[in-house]
């Protein structure tokens, strides 16, 4: 087993230009596409109708908005844009009041004011304090007013809430769709390519050497599928550790967690590769299907776009015996959605069955037809 | 030493090989001879343990094998028809391999590698990756891997399918001195007439799945005894001339190819005057009418109607 084993080593280092490749490509479909900004925050056009607003709390607040950019431009620039159709709304924003400048009724437009109504209430909020103090002078006014922004910034406690989330809320972070489903998708190759050879090697004869020497069948079924499952796995660790590493995505503190989530995926696809070389009677049979499997899953699997999205249950129900889905369900859980263990259990289960089911057939299919 | 008993394999309906009888005895060379498609390969992959036959029995030293092959598999070497192995590694890394395979290591395994090195006369390409080998070295380390535990068996597939005359001259040498200096037993398949004959102390002859003769190449030529085979060489044959051969109840059997016509006639019988008036009466030139001194292929032709090679 050993032998067999060392032997594939050598040659992936004699050739290891496939796992390159998918490496390459993960990595680069990853921060091509994830790295373009497909998820951008909404771009508001406001504009100061009293003086100062800009440099106020209300400023500072919309300033730090996660969800829009609020654009500072002159009053005819934000009603220009808006008459050109390149913006949603505008705002045009008062001393105490505001006025959000819409062509249609849109959700977006109820959000827009909400984030603004939340500025001017905090700026109330700031005002009453200062007022309630005994401030008399400007100088007094602003003297409290960092004192406060100070205190907001170094609380003397700190409150963590959590809530429950429904499986209908869902969130987007496009730089681990794009992560996890390119990965996981890529790896597909690297792992089906690497348990190819075993149907090589039963055409070829080799295969019938090995079953002639003392070593055992499942001494040989061991050793490749050992070397295929390390290969993939190789692969995977090597994009993450870049993502992690170069690129300085943190794996929202789960990166060793997700490193180990993986082997079950990795297992998955090894079996689901002796599946398909064991159906398959030629290199070239093989090398049709295998695309043809792996796209398909990625696209039912939520590789290429969040599952979350798609609406046809038919390609919902089919999603449910595609390793894919739950590798993405799995790697969103632990990294995105930040659930603990057993709440990732379900994937991590079916992921395990569906490798043992796709192994035992594939094997008994390779065994009994003596290709 | 081995014996195949009744040994038949059927796939789906067909049956691959039908009731196969045959049996090596000790530091034989033994011909199994037969055109593509004779069911040769599947007995030899039954006979070597790799295929359950559907029917009949292998016995090696008197045992049943079918459901314990591990003796037999100890002490037999399989060389394929197809070149098994692994071309990204080199000459001395294939034998490395399949030496460690067979559980040989360290010192014994370099001993062994070098050994079977120079046999194979690849010494000096040892360390060179075997898909840059010409299709010949490629044959010759493919025989080596099956040396490399010493069998007492080796069975050879048509190991020299597909390469130079100067490749199949050095096979079949290193074929002859296996058994010669090191007493190896050796069943040698193949479709060249010629190699089976200079090898092989006896032979087997199959053809679609059956045994259709067997015994020493002099006992199998004697099938021929009271015949002999006549070569007919013209430009051109018409069909009136082929109608005549076959019409011709002294003939006993015609073979046609492009440039030749094989008769086959009883020994007694002077053909040549017959054959001149044919050709006078068809109208074609005859360039040559040979008398053959009976070969395996004639055998083979006489026993089937078709060439080996067909």
């Amino acid at each position: 087993m050993i032998g067999i084993f060392q032997t594939k080593i050598r040659m992936f280092i004699r050739s290891p230009w496939v796992f390159v490749m998918m490496t390459a490509m993960s990595i680069g479909f990853a921060l091509i596409i994830g790295g373009t900004g497909a998820y951008t925050a909404i771009t508001i056009p406001v504009y100061s109708a009293s003086e100062g607003i800009q440099n106020s709390v209300i400023g500072d607040i919309l300033e730090d908005s996660d969800v829009y950019t609020f654009e500072w431009l002159s009053e005819k620039e934000v009603l220009n844009r808006l008459s050109n159709n390149k913006a949603e709304a505008g705002v045009a924003l008062h001393e105490d009041d505001f006025q959000l400048i819409v062509g249609v009724e849109t959700p977006t437009s109820k959000i827009i004011e909400q984030t603004i109504e939340g500025a001017y209430a905090k700026k109330a909020q700031f005002e009453q304090i200062v007022d309630a103090s005994d401030a008399a002078t400007v100088a007094e006014r602003e003297a409290i007013l960092d004192e406060l922004q100070v205190s907001i910034e170094s609380p003397v406690f700190t409150i963590e809430s959590s809530s429950f989330r429904g499986t209908d809320a869902f969130i987007y972070d496009n730089t681990f769709q794009t992560l996890f489903g390119f990965t996981l998708f890529f790896v597909i190759y690297t792992i089906a390519y690497n348990v190819l050879p075993i149907l090589v090697e039963k055409k070829e004869g080799i295969w019938d050497r090995v079953i002639l020497s003392p070593v055992k069948k499942w001494e040989m079924y061991i050793a490749n599928l050992l070397y295929s499952f390390l290969v993939g796995y190789l692969q995977i660790v090597i994009i993450f550790s870049v993502f992690r590493y170069i690129v300085g995505v943190d794996f929202q503190g789960r990166f060793i967690e997700t490193l180990l989530l993986m082997s079950v995926y990795v297992f998955a696809i090894v079996s689901l590769s002796i599946l398909l070389t064991a159906i398959v009677k030629t290199v070239a049979q093989f090398n049709a299907i295998l695309p043809i499997v792996a796209v398909s899953s990625a696209m039912i699997g939520g590789a290429y776009w969040p599952i979350e999205i798609v609406e046809s249950q038919f390609l919902l129900t089919l999603s449910k015996v595609n390793p894919i889905t739950y590798g993405m369900e799995m790697l969103n859980g632990a990294v995105v959605y930040q659930y603990p263990l057993q709440e990732l259990l379900f994937p991590i289960s079916i992921l395990f069955l569906m490798g043992v089911v796709f192994m035992g057939v594939g094997i008994h299919l390779m065994e009994r037809r003596h290709i | 030493m081995l014996e195949l008993v009744d040994l038949s394999k059927k796939f789906k309906q067909m049956y691959a090989v039908k009731n196969l009888n045959m049996f090596i005895e000790k530091g034989e060379i033994v011909g199994l001879l037969g055109p593509n498609g004779a069911g040769k390969s599947t007995a030899i992959s039954m006979l070597s343990s790799l295929v359950e036959p559907t029917e009949g029995d292998v016995r090696f030293n008197n045992k049943s094998i079918i459901k314990n092959p591990a003796p037999l598999r100890k002490v037999i070497g399989v060389v394929p028809q197809e070149i098994a192995l692994y071309e990204d590694l080199t000459a001395e890394e294939n034998l490395q391999f399949f030496g460690r395979i067979y559980r040989l290591k360290g010192e014994a395994l370099k001993r062994k590698v070098d050994e079977v090195l120079e046999q194979i006369g690849l010494t000096d390409r040892r360390k060179d990756i075997v898909k840059t080998f010409s299709g010949g070295m490629k044959r010759r380390l493919n025989i080596g891997v099956a040396m490399l535990h010493e069998p007492e068996l080796i069975i050879m597939d048509e190991p020299t399918v597909g390469i130079d005359p100067q490749s199949r001259n050095y096979i079949l040498e290193t074929v002859k001195r296996l058994n010669q200096e090191k007493q190896m037993t050796v069943l040698y398949t193949s479709h060249y007439m010629e190699e089976v004959e200079y090898l092989c102390d006896r032979i087997y002859i199959m053809d679609k799945g059956n045994m259709i003769a067997s015994g020493t190449k002099d006992e199998i030529k004697r099938i021929l005894s009271a015949e002999k085979t006549i070569l007919i060489q013209a430009d051109f044959w018409n069909d009136k001339f082929i109608n005549l051969l076959n019409d011709n109840p002294t003939i006993n059997r015609v073979i046609i190819t492009e440039k030749e016509i094989t008769i086959i006639v009883s020994k007694e019988i002077n053909i040549f005057p017959m054959l001149i008036k044919m050709a006078e009466d068809a109208k074609i030139e005859l360039n040559s009418v040979d008398i053959k001194t009976p070969t395996l292929e004639d055998v083979f032709l006489h026993l089937t109607g078709r060439a080996l090679r067909d």
